[in-house]
């Protein structure tokens, strides 16, 4: 395989004056390769000044969301052969400050996650009929990576938004299924506030971008029916 | 107090920052990408026991350990603390259990032998060949969050983290080190930074840092790769049960499996080249352990440079040890104002930032006693609770 492709990549910085303007690069690629893979290229082989996020490489860390021909993906898990023919055009996730080029400043994703909010979870059942010694209960991490692809696909979410976005309700949903009683009463609260459940317009645009299966807008059904059963909405 | 510029945002550096301001250093980094994104984000994710070392590696053994343990207290919510288990394949020396068994009691490491039955009650997805097995403290790691709470850390308490800015030169004219010049890629403009002291914290990249005083580091680059499959096949880590090699390791993490490793040597630390044939022979020699990740389809493969130390006496890559050493170049150079912080890994980031901290009070003529080991971490989120870019501007005494 020796292939051609194209990426038009949106270049913007913000201290730059006049419009975002575009930049086609060319690479020929021998094999499938990932958006990230393909980023990295252009960094090593024509322009380090490239700025793009990116870390683990495998959809763990959630640092290389962006628009791939519009949509959020995360760069390190899209491949090249999953996308139609022709030039692949990559922006910046849309709903975020920006720090330049395709890299994003993820503040208002955290805006309303409480940021001791336990990120560890009971694994699935793997059929295991004991546990090793000194271990109580098998734990993983959360599914959701705080990719921001969720609240950058949200129509009503997003930065200086009202509403708090599928990422924060989802982890609010999470959270309150591990709490009891005081605590659970104060996360339902903060779901049926202002910044919340109510503002979710149900396009369920939040479950069809999410990498890691989170499924937001079911967390936010979730919540909306516990909120009514609670009588806090009508 | 002085000024520490500290180059390369991975793993090393955030602990240093976060060693650094607990003593009362001001401290500033800068990291030519994002933060963690070199070989700290993409590591296996494996909080070390020290097992795998202990039989060829002792001291880096004893490291992980001690380290292991202190990561459990001040970072838990970057862990599944799951434990691990070495299993024995056939055509697998059974002695080599016995060989593991001491090693990991003199180097300090709990260890339970496991017959194939209760090994197999623990873990069903382990293939029912296992001869044998041992329990160790192994854990899994968020690669990215573990070191995202030292950075989050650092910046609270005022170490000033500067991501997508390059150090293009390192100034020597004074015949000591005082500072740098950056090019920040978000305005294209350079400017030039003192400071009293520059640490190359650097990592599979610190051979050109060092290069930017005109300094030649004993690094080594080497690659390896890792596999992540669909699927969590076990609950903890699965090693072979024999002396360190390929595709010997299977770290669950999320509703993954990643499999690993490979290790050749290079000088280029950008390498991405991602060996196909790598990619088969690790999901083959892991599903001998765990038969279903071999079936499972790939999430990504990906491949990362470990920091590793020249070590020209080593029989094979495997050999070279994987513990890490802070370099004054007033001793091995003649210059004065350089620290290189080389080797090391994932598990000892914190204690490879103590080793450095040490050495620059020293240098300095600070008694600051290291905390770091007994500091809760903030949470990594903390780190995005506040505005981006330079940290809080409370300035130090």
């Amino acid at each position: 395989m020796n292939k051609k492709i194209r990426l038009k990549i949106r270049r913007h910085r913000p201290e730059d004056t006049g419009p975002p303007r575009f930049e086609t690069f060319t690479l020929t690629i021998d094999a499938d390769i990932s958006i990230l893979e393909a980023l990295e290229m252009i960094q090593s082989g024509q322009d380090p000044t490239l700025m793009f996020r990116r870390s683990c490489h495998h959809s763990s860390c959630g640092t290389c969301g962006m628009l791939i021909n519009g949509e959020q993906r995360l760069a390190c898990v899209t491949r090249i052969s999953q996308l139609k023919e022709g030039t692949i055009t990559l922006e910046p996730l849309s709903g975020f400050p920006l720090v330049g080029d395709l890299a994003v400043v993820m503040t208002p994703l955290y805006e309303d996650i409480g940021e001791q909010w336990d990120y560890l979870r009971e694994a699935e059942d793997l059929g295991g009929t004991n546990l090793p010694e000194g271990i109580d209960r098998f734990e993983r991490f959360e599914d959701c990576i705080e990719c921001g692809c969720c609240v950058s696909a949200c129509p009503v979410a997003g930065e200086e938004k009202p509403f708090m976005g599928p990422a924060a309700l989802a982890a609010l949903n999470r959270e309150l299924q591990k709490r009891a009683g005081k605590g659970a009463r104060a996360l339902l609260k903060q779901a049926g506030g202002e910044r919340g459940e109510r503002l979710c317009s149900r396009s369920l645009a939040c479950s069809r971008v999410c990498p890691t299966a989170v499924y937001p807008a079911r967390h936010i059904l979730d919540l909306r029916r516990r909120l009514r059963g609670d009588g806090q909405k009508p | 107090m002085e000024h520490i510029i500290i180059i390369g945002g991975g793993g090393a550096g955030a602990a240093l920052a976060h060693d650094l301001t607990l003593r009362a250093f001001q401290v500033t980094l800068f990291e030519k990408g994002d933060l963690l994104s070199g070989t700290t984000g993409r590591h296996h994710g494996l909080l070390h026991s020290g097992a795998r070392y202990a039989v060829h590696d002792r001291a880096a053994a004893v490291e992980c350990i001690e380290e292991n343990r202190i990561l459990r207290r001040i970072a838990p919510q970057a862990l599944e603390q799951n434990d691990g288990l070495f299993v024995a394949v056939a055509p697998d020396d059974e002695a080599y259990g016995t060989v593991l068994l001491d090693a990991c009691r003199d180097s300090g490491i709990d260890a339970t032998r496991l017959s194939a039955t209760e090994a197999l009650n623990l873990e069903p997805a382990l293939t029912p060949e296992i001869r044998g097995a041992l329990q160790v403290p192994d854990a899994t790691i968020d690669a990215w969050r573990l070191a995202m709470h030292f950075f989050a850390t650092a910046r609270h308490n005022g170490a000033r983290l500067h991501p997508f800015c390059e150090v293009q030169w390192i100034d020597t004219r004074a015949g000591r080190v005082t500072g740098v010049e950056v090019l920040d890629y978000r305005t294209r403009k350079t400017r030039t930074v003192k400071g009293d002291l520059v640490v190359n914290a650097a990592g599979a990249w610190a051979g050109r840092v060092a290069a930017l005083a005109g300094i030649d580091v004993p690094v080594q680059p080497g690659p390896g790769v890792m596999v992540a499959v669909e699927g969590r096949a076990t609950n903890m880590v699965i090693n072979r049960m024999r002396p360190a090699g390929e595709g010997d390791i299977i770290v669950p993490q999320r509703g993954l499996s990643v499999l690993g490793t490979s290790l050749w040597l290079t000088e280029d630390p950008d390498e991405v080249t991602l060996p196909k044939e790598h990619i088969a022979r690790i999901r083959e020699t892991c599903s001998l352990m765990v038969p279903a990740v071999g079936e499972a389809p790939v999430r990504s493969a990906w491949s990362a440079a470990r920091p590793l130390i020249r070590d020209a006496g080593a029989s094979s890559p495997q050999q070279i040890s994987r513990t890490f050493e802070s370099y004054d170049h007033a001793v091995t150079h003649g210059v004065e104002g350089f620290v290189s912080l080389l080797g090391g890994k994932a598990t000892t980031v914190r204690a490879m930032a103590e080793k450095t901290a040490d050495l620059i009070c020293r240098k300095t003529g600070h008694t600051a006693p290291c905390q770091t080991h007994t500091t809760p971490l903030l949470p990594w989120r903390r780190f995005f609770a506040a505005p981006p870019g330079d940290g809080p501007s409370r300035s130090r005494a």
